[in-house]
């Protein structure tokens, strides 16, 4: 009796700190199919080209399997050769603590089928490899399925971006005029106060 | 580095008129001694120009702190601009306190050469366009390169000391430098709540963040030339003057520079203190170049938020650098140099201590309240450092100086890159590691033995002539140099020295040879 009580409080507590903590990637099923665009290896320019992207309910598993799935997210994920050496891209168990999809692309309600999105890469996204993860959530806003364009390993169908230089011509002729000026306004004082101490004796 | 007078006991903010006589012929706002620098320290005065001086200086040393560690609060960005790797973002900390360990060496013979004035303006307008360069940045290596040369600028702190000397009286230029050395320092403070503001107003406005970065950058170079340009026309080298236009006085002769450059390298104190420097102002650097990142990584926190919270560390100086003086005065007051030798041990081992809570901490208010605590301790162990090291040699008290500072930059190069550069354990850890070694390298400190004074734990020595300060202050010039008269200097800084001893100076006999106190 004692037994069962502690068994179930473990349990009942357990669930509580899974709920507080947030889902883990492991306890999700794979239940979305998710298709995108962009062949493997293909290099698209930020800022310029389209990916679209189409997910779905696997119809393979039984019917009642999405019916907790209430929104859904499309977010671009790094691939592991783009989080070597980089801890801010750092793939953990914990999705809350989670930083391998840091682009939301769309946000939605669920729908079985026919869901289609079409975006321009946005400008603030790092020239690295990606994959497309669509996360389906519950109705308290936590992780319940998902589904990827690549495989479990994170190894086919990866895609690259090229991001934007963020640099300018205007930006770098204003660089050029004001060190120019800094340089000059140093050397000009100096010249004109040496020639003035030099008739001053 | 001539006309560094050596730091005295009192930490008052005037002197007291019958010790060191009042020029009353002289026209200035502030009471004046013979040579014409200031008794008085007037914070909220401008006048000209021994306090027009300290602002333009601490002025232009704090603008050179925002330009050199202006990347880092906005590293998130940068790295994905870049595509940065942590070995990269490591690199490039290293790079940007560099650059300086050679300028800081140099500066002292271009204050010599050329004055204090040009010294600065020189510095701080050539470094000016370093600044606008990064609009030119797009790889690892331009990043790095950029951060090289941007951290020329720090030897700022050379020229802002040298000219402080100038200006002020030798019994309030310890709290003068310390003063202007610490507001200074603050801009690496500053700069990570500027920096992400200027972001967030600029991508407001419309840009994308990958331009809005480098938008940000030309305010710290428009500072810089902003700065230049008063201290040229505002600033002056001497309180009478440009050193162009006056006649030199004769009655300083010209020390030799391998004379001075000998006894400063042979004076183990000199190394034990480079180390120490690594360790406290060192560490505050690094910290400068790691902190902000680290917040908004580890807390998930926003760019400008993490900012705030990288300030707190650096503006902590406003007050925390004089307070590691103040207390180093305090303690010599009864304990004489033993008491500064152990302030600085206690607060540098703190400092240390609350750096491996830093790394330990989980929770985003005990890190705050870790690093704050962290701040303090190694800002106030800067100032104490430069309690004592007035007091290691009077002759080469200027190269001492410079070494130091350079051990500073040059213990922050090390600790970036053993800690901070590395893949293999992650920035906490690195931060924990940091705070360890600032407790093994503060040790040395327990070495450092004055025979006249004593150490933290053996008492001076009780030979007559040995346990002198003016046997050890005499021991830097040889017979022909005495016979010239060049040691008078050291002789009356010995005399003066006699407050180290702490309160047992009214029982320290009279050594033979030496002029009374009170003459």
């Amino acid at each position: 009796m004692a037994t069962r009580a502690f068994l179930v409080t473990s349990l009942l507590l357990s669930c509580l700190l899974q709920i507080c903590s947030g889902a883990y990637f492991s306890s999700l099923q794979r239940t979305l199919i998710v298709t995108a665009s962009p062949k493997a290896g293909e290099v698209l320019k930020s800022g310029e080209d389209k990916i679209t992207v189409t997910w779905g309910l696997n119809q393979s598993y039984p019917a009642g399997t999405d019916s907790a799935y209430k929104t859904v997210k499309v977010k671009l994920c790094y691939a592991p050769i783009s989080q070597v050496d980089r801890a801010w891209r750092k793939t953990v168990d914990q999705l809350t603590k989670d930083k391998t999809c840091q682009h939301m692309i769309v946000s939605q309600p669920y729908k079985a089928s026919n869901n289609s999105v079409e975006w321009t890469i946005e400008k603030d996204v790092p020239t690295a490899t990606y994959f497309i993860r669509t996360y389906a959530y519950d109705a308290e806003g936590q992780e319940v399925a998902y589904g990827q364009t690549t495989d479990a390993h994170k190894t086919t169908n990866l895609f690259g971006i090229e991001a934007i230089t963020g640099r300018h011509a205007s930006l770098d002729i204003a660089a050029i005029c004001f060190s120019a000026f800094s340089v000059i306004s140093l050397f000009g004082f100096f010249l004109v106060e040496k020639r003035k101490t030099r008739v001053a004796k | 580095m001539h006309g560094v007078t050596g730091r005295e006991q009192t930490f008052a903010f005037s002197v007291a008129s019958p010790i060191v006589p009042t020029d009353t012929s002289a026209n200035f706002a502030l009471p004046v001694d013979s040579e014409h620098k200031a008794k008085v320290f007037k914070i909220l005065s401008l006048a000209n120009p021994h306090m027009r001086t300290f602002h333009l200086s601490w002025i232009s040393f704090f603008t050179c702190f925002v330009s050199t560690f202006a990347a880092a609060p906005l590293v998130p960005i940068i790295r994905d601009n870049l595509n940065l790797k942590k070995g990269d973002i490591g690199n490039a900390g290293v790079a940007s306190v560099s650059g300086s360990i050679f300028s800081r060496l140099v500066m002292g013979a271009v204050c010599d050469l050329l004055g204090p004035r040009y010294g600065c303006a020189f510095l701080i307008m050539l470094c000016a366009p370093t600044v606008f360069c990064m609009c030119f940045v797009s790889s690892a290596g331009g990043y790095i390169a950029v951060r090289f040369m941007i951290g020329f600028s720090l030897a700022t702190f050379v020229s802002c000391q040298y000219w402080m000397s100038t200006m002020f009286n030798g019994k309030i230029i310890g709290l003068v430098n310390g003063t202007a050395a610490g507001w200074g320092n603050m801009g690496g403070g500053a700069t990570q709540l500027i920096m992400p503001m200027l972001y967030e107003v600029i991508r407001r406005i419309g840009s994308t963040p990958f331009t809005a970065w480098r938008i940000a950058f030309f305010i710290p170079g428009w500072l810089h030339v902003i700065m230049g340009i008063l201290v040229l026309t505002l600033g002056q080298d001497l309180p009478d003057g440009n050193r162009s236009t006056l006649q030199k006085k004769g009655d300083v002769s010209k020390d030799k520079f391998s004379k001075v450059f000998w006894y400063a390298i042979t004076n183990y104190r000199t190394w034990i203190f480079v180390l120490l420097y690594g360790y406290s102002m060192g560490v505050e650097l690094s910290t400068d170049n790691v902190i902000a990142e680290y917040f908004y990584d580890r807390f998930n926190l926003k760019l400008h938020t993490a900012g705030i919270i990288a300030a707190t560390f650096g503006m902590a100086n406003i007050v925390a650098r004089p307070f590691g003086g103040y207390s180093s005065d305090l303690a010599a007051r009864r304990f004489g140099m033993r008491g500064r030798l152990w302030t600085l041990w206690i607060l540098q081992t703190l400092g240390g201590v609350f750096c491996i809570w830093l790394g330990r901490a989980n929770s985003l208010p005990i890190a705050v309240l870790a690093m704050i605590l962290f701040s303090v301790g190694a800002q106030a162990a800067c100032g104490a450092t430069f309690g004592i090291v007035p007091f290691i040699s009077r002759r080469s008290l200027g190269i001492i100086s410079g070494l130091t500072g350079a051990g500073g930059n040059f213990g922050s190069g090390l600790t970036q890159l053993v800690f901070f550069t590395s893949s293999s354990f992650s920035t906490a850890t690195g931060l924990s590691l940091m705070g360890a070694m600032i407790v093994a390298c503060t040790l040395p400190v327990t070495l450092v033995h004055f025979p006249q004074w004593g150490s933290m734990f053996l008492p001076p020595s009780k030979d007559v002539v040995k346990g002198t300060e003016e046997h050890y202050y005499e021991s830097e010039w040889n017979e022909e140099e005495k016979k010239k008269g060049m040691h008078q200097g050291s002789l009356k800084f010995a005399e003066n020295s006699r407050s180290e001893r702490g309160k047992r100076v009214a029982s320290a006999p009279t050594p033979p040879n030496s002029t009374p106190s009170h003459v």
